[in-house]
């Protein structure tokens, strides 16, 4: 047993950002180990795991990932399986039996009939389903590739299209629909194709770059060496230069393989896995991952390399002391020990996250750690940048994203910096609303006007994985639903991905839904989020109680959040109001903050919170800077009368005003700030009445006559006028009410202050 | 009386400071004065003069103990009174002359006599403190009398032409030629006092706020504070409204781009001793804290050394100019004998009554002026120059970028202008006041402006009526008169504020002048 896993065990159970780790799989795995089991294929089209035995065949969904999956098996004839593969829609089943034979099984009529290639001539390297418009499955062959479609009533494959060639072995990953197929005498030349729902793109011809350990020899490139891997909807290759100890990066696009740079390797076997858009190089041999986050163009690791972690692995299994084992849903008695060991020889990785331990029949899932990589480094801006690009865990990185924001604020840091990190939030915000992912956790919503153009144009370079929604999952919606499963998922995953197959079989929907966008690397990875999170109770919980503390409850509160992305409401509310609370001293600092927070929020064209400007003026009247105030609120002085006002910085709401009149108690320029904002959004009512109490009651009288309020009593008008103490007064107020208002003479109010200014002029006449 | 004394001085004007609680036995009465204008007349006329206020004042004290007179008039004179502090009274006496250009008002007079003992406020504290520090007043005369000059602009006869006479001139010169010009009808559509303000939008405050935030936390954890001009009209302040007027004053007639475009040509600061011969230069003082300490801060430090051989002239023209690094300098207030580097000038709050160090900043048309606290600052010139250091280093992408905004949004010298109105704006609660740019106002006739200088008289008299009868009310009132030139000349009051305007194109009736004022306001 290694160092690493032991020293991981002290760990276990704990939360991740104490283990020396970013990366982790979690106990316990998917146990896919049946009687008589001969060999594991991995379905990638389907997301299955397919464990055969002599004639039968058990598969599990990997996708949601669930320890506790149930398999569903299909019986079939004996003979060899040199790779299995299940039609997109799940009705058929594929097995290659040998270099000359595909048997094909209907799982429904248990059917089979059996498609071969001239032996003498060529021989099958593989084959795989696609959701391509021209075919149903592509064999390729030494000789080229064939593209087919099933014919269900004659139950065969029909030849649609050849492409001859030389092959002398290929790679294809199904989330990229692309197939790579090398060729020459060292196998460096390469010839692509991408079977997407668009149509079948050839790609150009290039060659990979290998150094030569000596001067004659000639290296030969093998496929193990090679990886497709889709990043942000981008697709990358990967290739192993063993002589070099470096790994070189090509990206491809509709047109042309550009080489992206190389990075350096540490080992001689090398694995590839992609987790949220991140990618992880195992250096298998020195037993640590090193993460990339291939956003922007800088090829340095997000963090220093460190072995991956097994988390939750049982005390008692790591104690000498088996009978204390209460977990018995694992009914085979595996060596815990042999399972624990953290890159084993027998582990093989799977596209995009999965490893499985041939030897044990277990599947693993990857999982970040993101607790642990933004603990691990200072740079605050970059490491939201890098929170907010995750999609799978997408409340927890904003939950971190809020917990950072908040601790760079109560740390003071400088403003500069946090600006930085604001401008990050906001940047990513804005973002996320314009390509509507922001909404998606919450609702069902059809923002999807760019989808079209997306579906056609799949290598096409589109970048953010948050762009993929297309037309057809409007479509989709409406008809899935048979599965309680899909219908969930469809709910919370509107936006995302299906084709046309789903329609057919709605019940396997989900596996294929990754299928049509691969230019949006997330869509898979999204799709795992969508499906544990979704109402799916019984998964969900049981993920609750797999993760133990290490989920916090916030998790679950929202777990169908698809966006990390902050709005300003949340800004305000998670952020700036308990700050406000927290820090201490002087407030001009959080003031600053506040300020940047609205340049942020203004070049991206966001509104604010209106409680934020109202903690403003709070902060400011706090200093009494009453004279900045007024700068924060108007500029233009020229708001002598009505409708000159231009209002700065604070935007003018009912909140505001009423803050403004608040703070104004102690400064009275701020209170007719505040008067002025009410006036301004033609509150006539309030701005009336807080105008008599001011005192300023022919101002109102000619405000409310002008704006035609009439729901303020006049007596409030009177009493004013009244306490003025001044007869002339009293009689013009009286004299406006009964000019203006019918029947006022009738009125108590009239009467009774009829009485009164005649009391006034007699006393003031004896006096 | 002495009245006709008075009158044969050539300026037709006096102004003098003096000190009531000085010279009260008899053969010391020299010792009362402190500053008289002209100089040059003789000590008995001084004495008069001062003898006349002086029994002014102590006979209205009689009625108003606390404030005394403010004007009388006399047949030929008018006396303008300004208690700058306890006992220390600020006198102008002005001709009344039948010569057009000498109608004024006298509440623009009194303000400038206001804007000279808040200027003296600002660059050497209080009159008081410094007659205590010296009881025999020779410091505090060797300090008002270069400053006082320098604010008529004696020494350097410079003005503003018409041509750019857009810039409302606050603390403008008074010398035009060799005649004292004050404030006179032709002044009636401006505000004495006040700052103008620029109009910005709301992107552009923002990042105006950023930057003003940057600048405030440039000296560590004493907050520093500034004043950000663009042309010669305000973007933002983090001081007191009255700091912010005396501030505003001195960057626009000494720091702005305009301002200093008129004085550079005379003057090099580098050329050390060639101009500022006058004063003698600070190169005796090592330390320029030191310096300022002990030449301004007087209130309860001891003299250490003798410094009466240096007396800094803030108000000296052409003594500012653009160093490399954008920050501007003078050698006003010395230069150290060793680097050569200029002293950074000292001002006192008001408010705060704190000394900070004057650090203007210009770029392009955005002039910058970063207070720094004194106290936070413990090592001189040398921490003054990393303050700035910090402040280039950390602001001046955002000065840029503010820079940039600003100018995009700016609308020209004549983008206050409303077409057919000349007009004023003043809010006297924020003392700020927008008006009709000059060159538009110039173009009314006389009579229009006579007419609204009346206007403002009454206007003045009524608002200081309403002030002795109930100081919490404002007033609220409105006034339309027609001139004789048919023009309608309309001010009104409200809310603490204050607008005049002149209609010389308008209508017959009243109700369309009313009309047209309506408009304005609804604008």
């Amino acid at each position: 047993m290694s160092g690493k896993a032991s020293s991981s065990q002290p760990s276990i159970g704990l939360s991740g950002s104490g283990a020396l780790s970013h990366v982790y799989i979690q106990y316990p795995p998917l146990r896919c180990s049946t009687p008589e089991s001969r060999s594991l294929h991995y379905d990638d089209g389907n997301k299955l795991l397919i464990s055969s035995s002599s004639d039968q065949i058990f598969s599990w969904k990997t996708v949601p990932f669930s320890p506790l999956a149930i398999p569903t098996s299909d019986s079939i004839s004996e003979g060899p399986i040199l790779c299995i593969r299940f039609s997109l829609d799940a009705k058929l089943i594929a097995i290659q039996q040998s270099s000359t034979e595909i048997q094909i099984w209907n799982r429904e009529t248990k059917e089979s009939f059996s498609h071969r290639c001239r032996p003498e001539l060529e021989s099958i390297l593989g084959f795989f389903w696609t959701d391509c418009a021209l075919c149903d499955i592509v064999i390729v062959k030494n000789s080229g590739l064939d593209l087919l479609t099933y014919n269900s009533v004659s139950k065969s494959l029909d030849l649609v299209e050849t492409r001859k060639m030389h092959v002398s072995w290929y790679v294809y990953t199904h989330e990229s629909r692309l197939v790579l197929l090398a060729s020459g005498m060292q196998c460096r030349t390469f010839t692509g194709f991408q079977l997407s729902a668009a149509g079948v793109i050839r790609l150009p011809k290039f060659e990979m770059v290998m150094a030569r350990p000596e001067t004659n020899s000639k290296p030969v490139l093998a496929a193990e060496d090679v990886y497709i891997v889709t990043v942000y909807g981008r697709i990358y290759c990967l290739q192993v230069d063993r002589v070099a100890m470096l790994l070189h990066s090509y990206r491809f696009y509709r047109d042309a393989v550009v080489q992206q740079g190389s990075l350096p390797i540490y080992s001689s076997k090398i694995a590839i896995s992609v987790v949220d858009n991140v990618l992880l190089v195992h250096q298998v041999d020195a037993k640590v991952v090193i993460l990339y986050d291939i956003f922007a163009d800088s090829r340095a690791p997000i963090s220093a390399p460190l072995p991956l972690l097994l988390r939750g692995l049982p005390r008692s299994y790591s104690s000498s002391s088996r009978s204390a084992r209460r977990d018995c849903e694992s009914s085979e008695a595996n060596n815990i020990d042999n399972e624990a060991i953290i890159y084993g020889d027998n582990w093989t990785f799977l596209v995009p996250d999965l490893i499985c331990d041939v030897s044990n029949k277990l599947l693993w899932k990857i999982h970040l750690d993101l607790e642990a990589i933004s603990a691990s480094s200072s740079e605050v801006p970059s490491v939201l940048e890098f929170l907010q690009r995750r999609k799978l865990e997408a409340n927890k990185a904003k939950q971190l994203c809020l917990g950072i924001a908040r601790t760079v604020i109560l740390e003071r840091r400088p403003v500069s910096m946090v600006a930085k990190a604001i401008d990050v939030l906001v940047t990513s915000y804005s973002y996320s609303i314009k390509t509507g992912s922001y909404f998606k956790g919450t609702k069902t919503e059809k923002t999807s006007s760019s989808g079209a153009p997306n579906a056609s144009s799949l290598i096409s370079g589109t970048d953010i994985s948050t762009n993929r929604i297309d037309g057809k999952s409007i479509r989709h919606e409406t008809t899935a639903g048979v599965d309680s499963e899909c219908l969930n998922r469809s709910s919370t995953f509107s936006g995302s991905d299906s084709d046309s197959d789903s329609e057919e079989n709605a019940s396997f929907e989900p596996l294929k839904t990754d299928s049509t966008n691969l230019q949006l690397g997330g869509g898979k990875v999204n799709l795992a989020v969508a499906g544990s999170s979704s109402a799916e109770v019984q998964s969900s919980s049981f993920k609750r109680q797999l993760s133990g503390p290490t989920d916090n409850i916030s998790e679950q509160q929202d777990s169908q959040l698809t966006s990390p992305a902050i709005s300003p409401d949340e800004m305000y509310r998670f952020v700036f109001a308990p700050v406000e609370e927290e820090i201490l001293g002087d407030p001009s600092y959080l003031v600053s903050i506040i300020i940047e927070f609205f340049r942020s929020a203004n070049s991206e064209k966001i509104k604010v919170h209106p409680n934020l400007y109202v903690l403003t003026i709070q902060l400011l009247a706090r200093n009494e800077r009453y004279a900045e105030l007024g700068l924060f609120i108007i500029n233009k002085v020229l708001n002598l009368f009505d409708n000159f006002v231009c209002f700065q910085i604070l935007e003018p709401s009912k909140e505001v005003a009423l803050q403004l009149l608040e703070s104004g108690r102690q400064n009275i320029e701020t209170r007719k700030l505040g008067l002025d904002m009410l006036r301004q959004l033609s509150l006539h009512h309030d701005y009336v009445v807080l105008l008599v109490q001011d005192g300023y009651y022919n101002e109102a009288l000619r405000y409310a006559r002008k704006h035609k309020v009439t729901t303020v009593r006049p007596s409030l008008f009177l009493e004013a006028a009244l306490s003025s103490n001044n007869s002339q007064h009293l009689a013009a107020v009286l004299r406006f009410f009964s000019d203006f208002i019918p029947d006022f003479q009738k009125s108590v109010d009239f009467s009774t202050y009829y009485r009164v200014l005649n009391n006034m002029n007699s006393s003031s006449i004896a006096a | 009386m002495g009245l006709a004394s008075v009158s044969s001085a050539n300026e037709g004007i006096q102004f003098c400071i003096f000190d009531l609680r000085r010279g009260q036995n008899e053969g010391q009465e020299l010792d009362k004065i402190l500053f008289f204008f002209p100089a040059d007349l003789p000590f008995s006329t001084q004495l008069s003069v001062i003898g006349l206020s002086e029994g002014l004042i102590t006979f209205t004290r009689i009625f108003s103990p606390e404030a005394a007179c403010e004007v009388i008039e006399a047949e030929r004179h008018s006396h303008v009174f300004y208690e700058a502090e306890p006992d220390i009274w600020m006198v102008m006496v002005v001709e009344k002359s039948k010569e057009l250009e000498a109608i004024w008002r006298i509440d623009p007079l009194r303000k400038v006599l206001k804007e000279v003992h808040f200027l003296l406020l600002m660059f050497y504290g209080s009159l008081r403190a410094m007659l205590e520090k010296e009881p025999s007043g020779g410091l505090i005369r060797s300090h008002l009398y270069p400053f006082i000059m320098d604010y008529l602009s004696v020494t350097n006869c410079q003005h503003f032409t018409s041509a750019l006479s857009w810039i409302p001139a606050a603390g403008a010169d008074f010398f035009v030629g060799k005649k004292l010009q004050l404030p006179s009808f032709r002044d009636c559509l401006k505000e004495r006092g006040t700052v103008q303000m620029l109009t910005v939008g709301r992107e552009a405050a923002i990042e105006v706020q950023s930057l003003v935030r940057v600048l405030e936390s440039s000296a560590g954890n004493t907050p520093c504070y500034s004043l950000i001009l663009f042309h010669n009209l305000l973007v933002s302040t983090t001081l007191s409204p009255d700091d912010t007027i005396n501030l505003f004053t001195y960057a626009v007639s000494r720091l702005t781009p305009h301002a200093l475009s008129s004085g550079v040509s005379s003057w090099s600061y580098l050329r050390r001793g060639s101009a500022s011969s006058l004063v003698a230069s600070g190169s005796t003082l090592p330390h320029s804290a030191s310096v300022s300490e002990q030449i301004y801060h007087s209130s309860n430090t001891s003299p250490g050394r003798d410094n009466s051989n240096h007396v800094a002239r803030p108000l000296q023209h052409g003594k500012w100019s653009k160093g490399k690094d954008g920050f501007l300098v003078t050698d006003i207030w010395g230069v150290d004998a060793g680097s050569l580097i200029c002293a950074t000038p000292t001002v006192w709050l008001r408010q705060t009554e704190e000394g900070m160090y004057l650090c203007p900043y210009q770029y392009k048309s955005l002039t910058i002026i970063l207070l720094i606290p004194l106290s936070s600052i413990l090592n001189g010139e040398q921490g003054v120059s990393a303050v700035k250091q910090q402040v280039l280093d950390n602001a001046s992408l955002k000065i840029l970028k503010v820079e940039e905004k600003l100018s995009k949004g700016w609308g020209g010298e004549n983008a206050y202008h409303v077409s057919g109105y000349r007009y004023l704006l003043a809010d006297g609660d924020r003392n700020i006041s927008r008006a009709s740019p000059p060159g538009k106002v110039t173009t009314l006739t006389k009579e229009s402006l006579l007419a609204l200088s009346k206007l403002r008289e009454e206007v003045d008299l009524e608002k200081s009526r309403a002030k002795y009868d109930n100081p919490d009310s404002e007033r609220d009132l409105e006034l339309c008169i027609r001139a004789k030139n048919n023009a309608w000349v309309i001010a009104r009051v409200t809310r603490g504020k204050e607008l005049y305007m002149v209609l010389e194109k308008a209508n017959e009736t009243l109700l369309y002048a009313s009309d047209a004022f309506e408009k304005f306001s609804n604008r």
